[in-house]
């Protein structure tokens, strides 16, 4: 049986990566493909405690996360064609339609 | 050191490395295929926890039609490689330096972080020998969490609307 810390700690390297993707990249779709791998760190957070604890609530709540995600994705993606049909890029520091 | 371990280390290793090079290449098609790699590490991981139904949902739901989503919005913007810019940022490597300090906070802190609370209650318990993992799920999915289940739906049916509705054809008015 795999010890509980380690899975706390995948679960923390995957946040860290996902984080750092979502702070340096510019590109919009990768910023949105970070946030899923951020998902996937609670995602193995989730089913952990669940499979230490002999608690069912762990897995169910990785089942409303994976749907969660997929609402996310589909968002993100529709605003991020919404973008490349204004401006021709997805880039988001060149992203200032908003600014007055 | 027993076989668990091993297979352990191994998913962590190639879902730490794959999720890497999917934030660092340059190319988002190859970023995405590197997402898909680390997904389906991931779902070998749920295995080995003990839940076979969420490997398949994993596999269906976000190999299946969440990065199929990614790569058809990437073909379809087109876009080839993002060029390296200069840091727009100036006093960007304060940035690196915190980042050091937070990762020494949490790795200090993590005996702190990892115990799990003793005084957990065990709310929903379930027992292998009197079914499977899928049963058991299914049982409280349809008892316990029908609520949260129905709200799954209408939020799932809202983002089909929202994205029917922000990119329909706009026409010119006046």
């Amino acid at each position: 049986m795999v010890p509980f810390e380690y899975y706390v700690i995948l679960s923390l390297l995957l946040f860290v990566i996902g984080l750092a993707g979502a702070l340096f990249r510019r590109n919009l779709i990768i910023l949105l493909a970070s946030l899923e791998i951020i998902m996937n760190a609670l995602i193995v957070l989730f089913a952990a405690i669940s499979y230490h604890t002999k608690d069912i609530s762990g897995y169910l709540i990785v089942f409303f996360l994976i749907g969660m995600a997929a609402a996310e994705a589909g968002v993100g993606l529709t605003l991020a064609v919404l973008i490349y049909k204004k401006l021709k890029k997805v880039y988001v520091d060149e992203i200032n339609f908003f600014r007055g | 050191m027993n076989w668990n371990i091993l297979i352990f280390f191994y998913l962590a290793l190639a879902m730490t490395f794959s999720s890497l090079l999917a934030i660092i290449s340059r190319n988002p098609v190859h970023a995405v295929l590197w997402v898909v790699v680390m997904i389906l590490h991931q779902a070998f991981l749920l295995y080995t926890l003990g839940s076979e139904f969420l490997t398949a949902v994993q596999i269906i739901v976000y190999a299946g039609a969440v990065l199929v989503l990614f790569l058809f919005v990437v073909y379809m913007i087109n876009l080839r490689k993002e060029e390296r810019w200069k840091v727009f940022v100036s006093k960007s490597s304060y940035g690196f330096i915190i980042f050091v300090v937070f990762l020494y906070l949490f790795f200090k802190n993590l005996a702190f972080l990892t115990a799990l609370n003793p005084a957990f209650k065990v709310q929903l318990t379930y027992d292998l020998s009197q079914g499977s993992n899928l049963l058991w799920m299914a049982r409280y999915l349809y008892s316990h969490y029908l609520f949260q289940f129905e709200v799954i739906g209408v939020i799932l049916l809202v983002v089909i609307f929202g994205a029917v509705f922000l990119l329909r054809k706009l026409k010119e008015v006046g």
